[in-house]
């Protein structure tokens, strides 16, 4: 467990002082964060101050490494918590039990949310082996742990008529299994973690998720049917309807949502659930594993050793993470084609969590903070300090202004789905949605604002074609 | 003797007795009418074996076909490059090549030095990436630009979902349905499965405009499935059943791969088996195919590297054809032309196994409505067939949500058009970084491939010219803005693509589609009956544009070694029917022929480090 006294004081003073008392930047007299900040009179880099404390690069890459352990960390936490839920409620299928699972499933998605700005830059997540070393992208535990959407159809039952696809992308990449894996039990006579590793993307079909989030989600809420059952026509704001008779223990008196099923089928049901934590609890350890501090020839210790390369990948994920994810895939496809397949979390209405929280993450590695489950807030050298410690004071005030507005525009798709309106109802009414649209455009303004941070601090990822010498 | 040996004799002996009586055109009517005399027999006698031929009589039968067709057909190939159309209208007669008493002498074949570069076969549009998602990858420089990351990754996105307004009538639901992961489809696993990742192009000849006269019942292309198949799981729900089409939107047809199995060996004795074709279609919804109805079975193909072949110049592509064998390599490469709406042009074409459409967005625009029944700007009508009245009625019901009444914007196209030129090419394997060399067979088989005369059509280098802009516009978000950019990791690159995109004939000939009973016996009009095509060679008897029925465009090879890591199941040619490389090799006929008897007698040392060389690619 990590806490404030794994970080040099000076950090967390200098912080404290960057942090809250900052001005619009340009008019500021003294510096954005007064006579003492980094760039004031008396801060580090000021006439007055001693420039040896100030914030460098490799402090920012400790930070970094130190937010991904804990936000790993607290996801770690979370998933082992969802997984005591969802052993109470195979056990005990009661009403409480499945709402007590369904809190631990949204709990959990609060600190993974804040990790995703760690993808897109070759970390664990994206790339690590079993062997606990790196590989290439696409060889990490992502999409194991995190894709969507999802062919529900590979795990379980589905309704008849759906707005979205229930099935693979390949028509035929499931024609040897019999329903569905849980139906199946001639193809699968047991339902356990080797049958849902050994399935997932069955047929090179991206669309056969069986493991992660969202194949728990999908077995907690079900599809995201409207109230009245039906999957078609205008979307109500009613999440999946999963009932929990779907898991009774009770003789004959299982169900299929709707439908009666055999006694075995909800048997079924509960050993994919708890198969699919523990998988979601051994891919996250091994992330977490990557980023442990205490590491010697693990990703922490060469991350924090990499320089301006890992100063880059940084800059690089938050940048790919805050735009072509968020911004472009998650939000404007999901507004272009009024897609509700396109929903992050569409079992469970929680959408908008993931917005918020994938945004959160972006201003998290800006600032080097990260507030743990625990409340215990982890601060320590952000790329604003940075920029402050390299005399661009301006610039990292206007990039604190940027993710702030990013944060308070889907801090608002956050607020309205809360309030009764979840996302998939608030793209329905067309590409100009306004809030969804104003969120797009705060994170468009943010990346371009990144652009001029990563050009001042004069950083590139690795070129493919650096090293080689073009001679035609 | 092994029998697939027989034809490459055939051919040597024929090159040496040049014709000097009979015109060319002669020769090659004649050759074509032996070859079908030879076929009927052989088939005849083969009926009531061919389902079960996998083994046995079947397999003597069909190679005695073979043996006697291709002898033929090495005939044919003396009167030109055109093969046979298997009765449909013949292709445009291709030009003889000439008759003079001093042909010139071929080229000296030259093994072009190695460079540093070649490691890299999309120069900036390379990816170090080798495992699955291989295919899939953005450049460098689009990630590092994240406006540039956006649009790639949102049409990706568009790319894996499905439309508002698709089908009635489709073959797939999504684009990443067919290409996998962004690679190849493949050949479903038995004869029950529909094809999902491949189709059966129709036709009946081609009009004057070049363009394929569609099948009033059946239009261009057989559509597998009704929108039915995907609602619900049960893909079988919307699938083609005989005669029920006049009620509801349903499949088209069921169509079907039969393969025969032909036994040969590499001179050293080495033993290889090939896969021969017979595409069949069963359960025609409604009703007949026309008279001299034409097919053509394609796999998917992978789709990387299209923007860099889109961006290399038309000239450069046309300075390599030579129609007329003027140089006497014995390799011609014809440039096709064609309609292209999105540039309203007539253009070379580039893409598709026939090189049949000139720009990748021309080719998307084509994907989304005839595999997917997505209408655009570009191709508005929906693929219903002329007297498909159900499948009109149903179309009339679509929900067509974008302006123009179709189903998919200009702002998605633009998007999925971006993602599509943007595919990386891997960058290549066996290169060892440490001693700063090429592993030693891949070195040899890169040689080899040369000397062999491979390079003279899978021309290895080319220089890409401006990679100009969406003529769609530039995409932001959601909207389009006029006079896109130049896509610069797209232009000015030294790329490594191994092809000509130009037209070659690869041998074979085809018999017409037999309609016939699923016994193979004979079958009445409009009742239930299998429609078979069964073809020698390369060949499906089915032209395209300028391209005749015999004719291929040079396929790209990079990326080939990934092509199974990308999707385990995937095959390689047109069609699939290659489960290896070697056996796709082993297929290479008419112009290549030599080429592929080269690889036939090379000793197990030299053809392994061939392959490696290919792997590396």
């Amino acid at each position: 467990m990590l806490n404030n006294r794994l970080f040099p004081l000076l950090f967390v003073g200098l912080l404290l002082l960057a942090g809250c008392e900052g001005d619009d930047g340009t008019t500021g007299q003294q510096g954005p964060a007064g006579p003492t900040g980094p760039a004031g009179p008396t801060g580090p880099t000021g006439d007055q101050g001693d420039p040896a404390k100030a914030v460098t690069r490799a402090d920012v890459l400790r930070t970094n490494a130190n937010i991904a352990y804990a936000a790993y960390g607290d996801s770690l936490l979370t998933a082992l918590s969802l997984r005591t839920s969802l052993r109470a409620l195979v056990a005990d299928p009661t009403e409480e039990n499945l709402a007590a699972a369904k809190s631990a499933w949204l709990a959990s998605r609060e600190p993974y949310g804040q990790t995703e700005v760690y993808r897109f830059r070759g970390g664990p997540i994206d790339a690590l082996l079993e062997d606990g070393s790196l590989g290439e992208d696409g060889d990490g535990p992502e999409g194991a742990i995190n894709a969507w959407p999802l062919g529900e159809g590979l795990i379980d039952y589905v309704a008849n008529s759906v707005d979205g696809d229930a099935g693979p992308e390949i028509a035929s990449s499931v024609a040897g299994i019999a329903g569905s894996i849980i139906a199946d039990s001639n193809s699968f006579p047991n339902v356990n973690g080797s049958v849902i590793r050994d399935n997932f993307e069955l047929g090179g079909d991206e669309r056969n998720v069986s493991s992660g989030y969202h194949a728990i989600e999908f077995l907690l809420w079900g599809q995201d049917l409207n109230a009245d059952g039906s999957g078609g026509g205008r979307r109500d704001a009613s999440p999946g309807q999963r009932p929990v008779s779907d898991y009774s223990t009770r003789l004959g008196a299982c169900t299929s949502g709707i439908n009666p099923a055999p006694d075995d089928i909800c048997v079924r049901r509960g050993q994919y659930l708890l198969a699919a934590a523990d998988l979601l609890i051994d891919d996250l350890s091994r992330v977490v594993d990557a980023w442990n501090p205490n590491g010697t020839d693990n990703h922490y210790a060469n991350f924090v050793a990499g320089g301006d390369q890992s100063l880059a990948l940084i800059l690089e994920g938050m940048g790919r993470m805050g735009f072509g994810e968020l911004a472009g895939e998650r939000m404007n496809i999901a507004l272009l084609t009024n897609s509700q397949e396109d929903e992050h979390s569409c079992f469970s209405d929680n959408t908008h969590r993931d917005i918020l929280l994938n945004a959160k993450g972006v201003e998290n590695a800006f600032k080097g903070e990260y507030t743990r489950l625990d409340r215990d807030v982890l601060e320590g050298a952000g790329i604003d300090d940075l920029l402050s410690s390299e005399a661009m004071p301006e610039l990292a005030n206007e990039m604190r202004a940027a993710l702030e507005d990013t944060l308070i525009k889907v801090g608002v798709i956050d607020q309205v789905a809360k309030a009764g309106e979840p996302f998939d109802n608030q793209i329905q009414r067309g590409i100009n949605e306004p809030n969804v649209s104003a969120a797009i455009r705060a994170l468009s303004a943010q990346t371009e604002v990144l652009e001029r941070v990563i050009a001042g601090l004069g950083v590139t990822t690795g070129n493919l074609r650096q090293d080689t010498e073009e001679d035609i | 003797m092994p029998p697939a040996l027989q034809p490459s004799l055939a051919f040597v002996a024929s090159e040496h007795a040049q014709p000097q009586a009979a015109s060319s055109e002669e020769v090659r009517k004649a050759a074509l009418r032996s070859l079908l005399a030879c076929a009927r027999p052989a088939f005849g006698a083969a009926h009531g074996v061919r389902t079960t031929s996998v083994t046995g009589a079947g397999q003597i039968v069909a190679a005695a076909f073979l043996r006697c067709a291709l002898a033929a057909w090495a005939g044919l190939l003396l009167g030109g490059c055109g093969g046979g159309g298997g009765g449909s209208p013949p292709p445009p007669p291709p030009s003889p090549p000439p008759v003079s008493p001093e042909p010139p002498s071929p080229p000296p074949i030259v093994v072009p030095e190695t460079t540093a570069a070649e490691r890299f076969p999309g120069g900036e549009a390379t990816t170090s990436l080798s495992n699955e998602e291989a295919f899939g990858q953005s450049p460098e420089a689009i990630q590092q630009d994240f406006s540039a990351d956006a649009n790639f990754k949102s049409g990706n996105q568009i790319f894996r979902n499905s439309h508002d307004g698709e089908g009635p009538l489709l073959n797939a639901r999504t684009c990443q349905g067919c290409h996998t992961k962004d690679g190849r489809g493949a050949v479903p696993p038995n004869q029950e499965t529909p094809m999902d990742s491949m189709v059966v192009r129709l036709g009946l000849g081609i009009d004057g405009d070049e363009a394929t006269i569609p099948d009033p019942n059946y239009g261009r292309q057989l559509q597998t499935f009704g929108l039915a198949s995907f609602i619900g799981d049960d893909i079988s729900a919307g699938l083609s059943a005989f005669g029920e089409g006049a009620g509801e939107a349903i499949g088209e047809g069921f169509a079907l791969v039969e393969y025969e199995t032909i036994e040969g060996a590499y001179a050293d004795g080495a033993p290889f088996e090939l896969r021969h074709p017979v595409v069949k279609v069963r359960e025609l919804s409604y009703g007949d195919f026309a008279e001299g109805i034409q097919f053509s079975a394609r796999v998917a193909p992978q789709l990387i590297g299209l923007g860099l072949l889109e961006a290399v110049p038309e000239a450069d592509i046309r300075s390599l054809a030579d129609p007329d064998d003027a140089d006497g390599d014995g390799i011609s490469g014809r440039a096709n032309s064609v309609f292209d709406p999105t540039e309203d042009a007539l253009r070379l074409g580039r893409f598709g196994p026939k090189a049949g459409t000139a720009s990748l967005l021309q080719q998307t625009v084509n994907a989304y409505r005839n595999d997917m029944g997505v209408t655009n700007r570009f191709v508005p009508e929906e693929a219903c067939a002329e007297r498909q009245f159900s499948c009109q009625q149903v179309a009339l019901q679509e929900e067509n949500p974008h302006p123009g009444n179709v189903d998919i914007g200009d702002v998605e196209l633009a998007l999925v058009e971006f993602y599509l030129r943007l595919l990386a090419v891997p960058e290549r394997r066996g290169f060892d970084e440490a001693a700063d060399v090429w592993e030693e067979d891949v070195q040899r088989g890169r040689t080899l491939f040369f000397e062999t005369g491979c390079g003279a059509c899978h021309q290895y280098r080319h220089v890409t010219g401006t990679a100009a802009g969406s003529v769609l516009g530039a995409v932001e978000l959601n909207t389009l803005f006029p006079d896109a950019p130049d896509i610069a990791v797209l232009s000015e690159q030294t790329i490594f693509p191994y092809t000509d995109l130009l037209l070659h004939d690869m041998g074979g000939a085809c018999e017409p589609v037999q309609r016939e009973a699923a016994d193979g016996g004979f079958c009445a009009a409009n009742d239930n009956c299998v429609w078979a095509l069964r073809c020698t060679g390369l060949a499906d008897g089915k032209p395209e544009g300028l391209a005749s029925a015999s004719e291929w465009r040079t396929a790209p090879l990079w990326g080939l070694g990934l092509v199974k890591i990308v999707n385990e199941r995937a095959t390689f040619l047109h069609d699939g029917r290659a489960r290896t490389i070697s056996e796709a090799i082993l297929w290479h006929g008419g112009e290549a022929q030599r080429s592929r008897d080269a690889f036939v007698a090379m000793n197990a040392t030299d053809r392994s480090a061939l392959i490696a060389f290919l792997e590396s690619l």
